[in-house]
């Protein structure tokens, strides 16, 4: 919600103040301040009007009371005078026929009028909050709209035929809106129509037929209430979203529609020289009362924890406008009625406790209490986790979304994400491969992963262990089946139940899939946490981002006198690799292999290069090794 | 090739969830646990949101089709859920308990560097006979003092959910920031209902937050979807 402070300031005849002052405060007890712009000589506040607040806040006099709540300045008193009605202008006829959608409906002719431009404070006023001037009736509708939040509509009376009728839709019914477009209508939405059909979606958008022109001399005003679920349903099917639809979706006091016609009434007066106004049809069966609250200061003060004696309580309620009555030790308090939000007590805690400030709360342990028995699945996935890790395994948190599944998503963002998983495996047997590509990178001759998570078959959601194992290169006496079988051993032996599941093999590896929710079933429910290792993490382990392009491996062997010393030829080669290779450098030199043959000894390093700006060329990276070659031969070394 | 390292790696996600579990652990909390394909009743009804209200849209919501004739599923949007259920579980036989859940979340989003699809929650839960705003700034202020540093501030805003009230927004400092954390406040009397206790007796303090914000600062993962692609240049650096 944007508000002017100069706008806001005409609720004030004390200086409010400065923007900055006056958003923080905001900030602090009431809005979540967006962002504060200066324009010309007034200052915008975006402020986030939650949907608790949206009742009353989505309009300047809401965020008036707020401000006044916050900065202890009073509201100045409003005038509520009635505008003169001229008995000549003929009175609307309104026939609502669904008062439950409708609870109001308040319609007044205005004949006289002259379609033009707007003054200058109006138009400010308006664009200062983003709103575009459009005509004189217009913007003193939006202008009423933004300033005490109801949002009103005018036709050319002229092009109305016959009564007003607040109505549900027939079947089959179109309507033509204001921009041209036509929308088919429900049976459920509600309309305001005359005898030749729909006028305007209720408190939605107007029609284009009885649209107020340059050439309108007559037009008759609206004033209503729509019912919050309704206007939702429609506005969201037709994709009409609007400042109007906003306010009535999240439910408006009736009170306020016959405030907001005398208001705008006197504005058009004023705006339209000549201009004369008909008495009021005000469709209003059952007027909304105030309602009472009894609180007890001491459970809101318990609550709010704040230490507050009654007094303070009372005054905060008072500072937001709440009558409060003292009676016997409780208070029975009564909220303006645009205050929808105050239903409960807790509510009015909530009013206390954010006025006062929760900066202001002291800290208090809670009571010791018997501790509860720890979620089964979470312990002995975590325990299993253990076990893994400890066997070289790493653990992925793989995408739940799939492009296929038992249970698909209704309205997916991605046709490979319209499904939930219905096994761990096919995603990890993906990771394998790509890590497997990496093995060098990564300085693993075998990707060992794992993942417990939830899955999603068709007899419904379980808990999934899966592992992943894959060689980058052979290894005596090691397969990838041989580590799986050691995995399962290690996590029977970690749990104490036999773990069995059924390898499979793929051309990317090998995995294996186990149905958790069994294994757990068979174990026992645990009274802590103890038995899980944690493994903490540094807390200044900074993450290094890792280039995107492909990589390549170099290696280089040389021969060395004997008695040359490996650390020395160590530090040598990173040296030399760093001054060759700069920042393409991202792994090694590291040594893998020595041997001794005829007095010399033979050094073999592997170097990885990189870049983060672009894939690297072979030419690139033999120009490096050229250099490296270089540096080794400039000791006396054989590069083999 | 050097011999390789022997050991794996749990994934940050983990880690930290373990942490945060641990400390709230002896704060005397336990761990609960609850489905991802969850009802319209436990994800939104049981916690103050009711249909066609203004506060659904605050969550983009994955709908899941179902065989017709059953009520329609989402994937849950928060761990919030797990609240209603851990109390209709001791509903019979209701006793004071402080519970965290951790747990894998979904918002219908588009992705980037730091919004993903899929993401992690961490809720808590307090349920007593008498519960206050203090306890709350007592529990949590413990908590990231534990979890940040001993210097850490932890600040109250007014805010915003429906299965709360009051409902507050907390910032903490980090590295000489405010920096919002996580949404909290006074179980709402009508949770307390729905989920089958008496709210004249029980009342409770709830806190979520999510976890990916928090792995990305502390350890300077610059794009969320590195965490769930499977690749061990991420986690194997953990």
């Amino acid at each position: 919600m944007k508000v002017s402070y100069n706008w806001l300031q005409t609720y004030f005849d004390k200086k409010l103040p400065s923007p900055e002052k006056l958003g923080e405060l905001l900030n602090e007890h009431a809005f979540e301040l967006e962002g504060l712009e200066k324009t010309g000589n007034d200052a915008v506040l975006d402020l986030k009007v939650l949907p608790d607040r949206a009742h009353y806040a989505l309009s300047h006099k809401g965020v008036a009371s707020e401000a006044a709540a916050v900065t202890g300045l009073s509201l100045k008193p409003r005038s509520l005078a009635s505008v003169p009605v001229d008995a000549s202008v003929e009175n609307v006829e309104v026939r609502v026929e669904d008062q439950k959608l409708c609870p109001r409906y308040v319609a007044r002719r205005i004949d006289g009028v002259h379609v033009g431009d707007s003054p200058k404070w109006l138009k400010e006023g308006l664009e200062a909050i983003g709103q575009r001037s459009i005509n004189s009736i217009v913007d003193a509708l939006n202008f009423v709209m933004f300033d005490i939040g109801q949002p009103l509509h005018a036709f050319d009376a002229e092009k109305i035929k016959g009564a007003i009728a607040v109505r549900k839709a027939k079947k089959g019914e179109k309507i033509t809106l204001l921009d041209g477009r036509e929308v088919e209508l429900l049976e459920s939405d509600l309309l305001i129509a005359d005898d030749e059909g729909p006028l305007v979606i209720a408190g939605v958008k107007g029609g284009k037929r009885a649209e107020v022109t340059s050439s309108t001399r007559s037009i008759i005003i609206e004033s209503a209430n729509f019912n919050p679920t309704a206007v939702r349903r429609t506005s969201t099917r037709a994709n009409l979203r609007n400042d109007s639809s906003k306010r009535f979706e999240n439910e408006i006091t009736p009170s306020l529609a016959g405030e907001a016609m005398e208001q705008v009434t006197a504005l058009i007066l004023g705006l339209s020289k000549g201009a004369k106004a008909g008495a009021v049809t005000d469709s209003y069966p059952h007027p909304v009362k105030s309602w009472t609250v009894e609180i007890d200061p001491t459970y809101i003060d318990a609550v709010a924890g704040l230490s507050l004696t009654p007094k303070e309580i009372k005054s905060i309620l008072t500072s937001l406008s709440c009558r409060v009555e003292e009676k016997g030790g409780a208070f029975l308090v009564t909220p303006p009625l645009e205050r929808l939000d105050l239903r409960i007590p807790e509510d009015f805690a909530d009013e206390v406790g954010r006025l006062h400030g929760y900066d202001r709360l002291q800290s208090v342990e809670t009571p010791t209490i018997v501790h509860v028995p720890e979620d089964r699945t979470f312990y002995w996935s975590e325990k299993a986790k253990d076990a893994l890790v400890r066997l070289g395994f790493s653990e992925t948190l793989l995408y739940t979304l799939v492009p296929k599944g038992a249970f698909e998503i209704s309205y997916p963002l991605a046709s490979d994400k319209s499904a939930l998983r219905e096994r761990i495996s096919p995603k990890l047997i993906e990771s394998l491969a790509m890590n497997i590509r990496n093995a060098d990178l990564l300085g693993l001759e075998t990707i060992k992963i794992f993942e417990i998570g939830r899955i999603f078959p068709k007899t419904g959601e379980k808990t999934s262990l899966a592992l992943g194992v894959a060689l980058a290169r052979k290894k005596k006496g090691v397969t990838a089946e041989s580590c799986m079988k050691e995995a399962l051993t290690a996590l029977a032996s970690a749990l104490g139940v036999t773990v069995d599941g059924k390898i499979e093999t793929t051309p990317h590896g090998s995995v294996v899939e186990i149905d958790f929710d069994a294994i757990i079933a068979k174990l026992p429910e645990k009274q802590s946490l103890e038995g899980i290792t944690l493994v903490p993490l540094a807390k200044d382990l900074r993450y290094k981002p890792f280039s995107p392009y492909p990589y390549i491996v170099r290696d280089i062997a040389f021969f060395t006198p004997s008695g040359t010393n490996a650390a020395e030829v160590t530090s040598f080669m990173k040296e030399a690799a760093h001054t060759s290779a700069g920042s393409l450098l991202i792994k090694g030199p590291s040594l893998f292999d020595t041997f001794e043959k005829d007095g010399k000894v033979s050094y073999a390093f592997r170097m990885i290069f990189q870049s983060f700006e672009r894939t690297l060329s072979d030419d690139e990276a033999n120009s490096v090794m050229e250099s490296v070659y270089g540096a080794v031969k400039s000791k006396g070394w054989h590069v083999r | 090739m050097k011999e390789e390292s022997p050991k794996g790696h749990l994934h940050p996600v983990t880690s930290v969830i373990r942490e945060i579990c641990l400390i709230f652990d002896r704060m005397g909390f336990s761990v609960a646990t609850g489905p991802e394909l969850e009802d319209e009743f436990h994800n939104f009804d049981a916690l103050n949101v009711p249909p066609d209200h203004p506060a659904r849209d605050m969550q983009d919501t994955f709908w899941v089709k179902t065989k017709a004739g059953e009520p329609r599923k989402v994937l849950r949007t928060h761990t919030s859920s797990v609240q209603i259920r851990y109390m209709e579980s001791i509903a019979k036989n209701p006793k004071p308990f402080k519970i965290i859940i951790p747990g894998k979340v979904f918002r219908n989003e588009a992705t980037d560097t730091t919004h993903e699809a899929q993401f992690y929650q961490l809720e808590g839960l307090y349920v007593n006979r008498s519960v206050s705003m203090a306890e709350l700034k007592g529990t949590l202020e413990r908590f990231f003092k534990e979890f940040l540093g001993p210097e850490t501030k932890v600040r109250f805003r007014s805010s915003y959910f429906g299965f709360v009230e009051p409902g507050i927004e907390v910032d903490v400092t980090w590295k000489g920031k405010w920096l919002e954390m996580l949404g909290a406040g006074l179980v709402h009397p009508e949770v307390i209902r729905a989920a089958g206790l008496d709210p004249k007796i029980w009342k409770g303090f709830a806190f979520g937050m999510g976890l990916d914000r928090l792995v990305m600062l502390r350890y300077g993962v610059d794009d969320i979807r590195h965490l769930y692609s499977g690749d061990l240049r991420l986690i194997n650096q953990f």
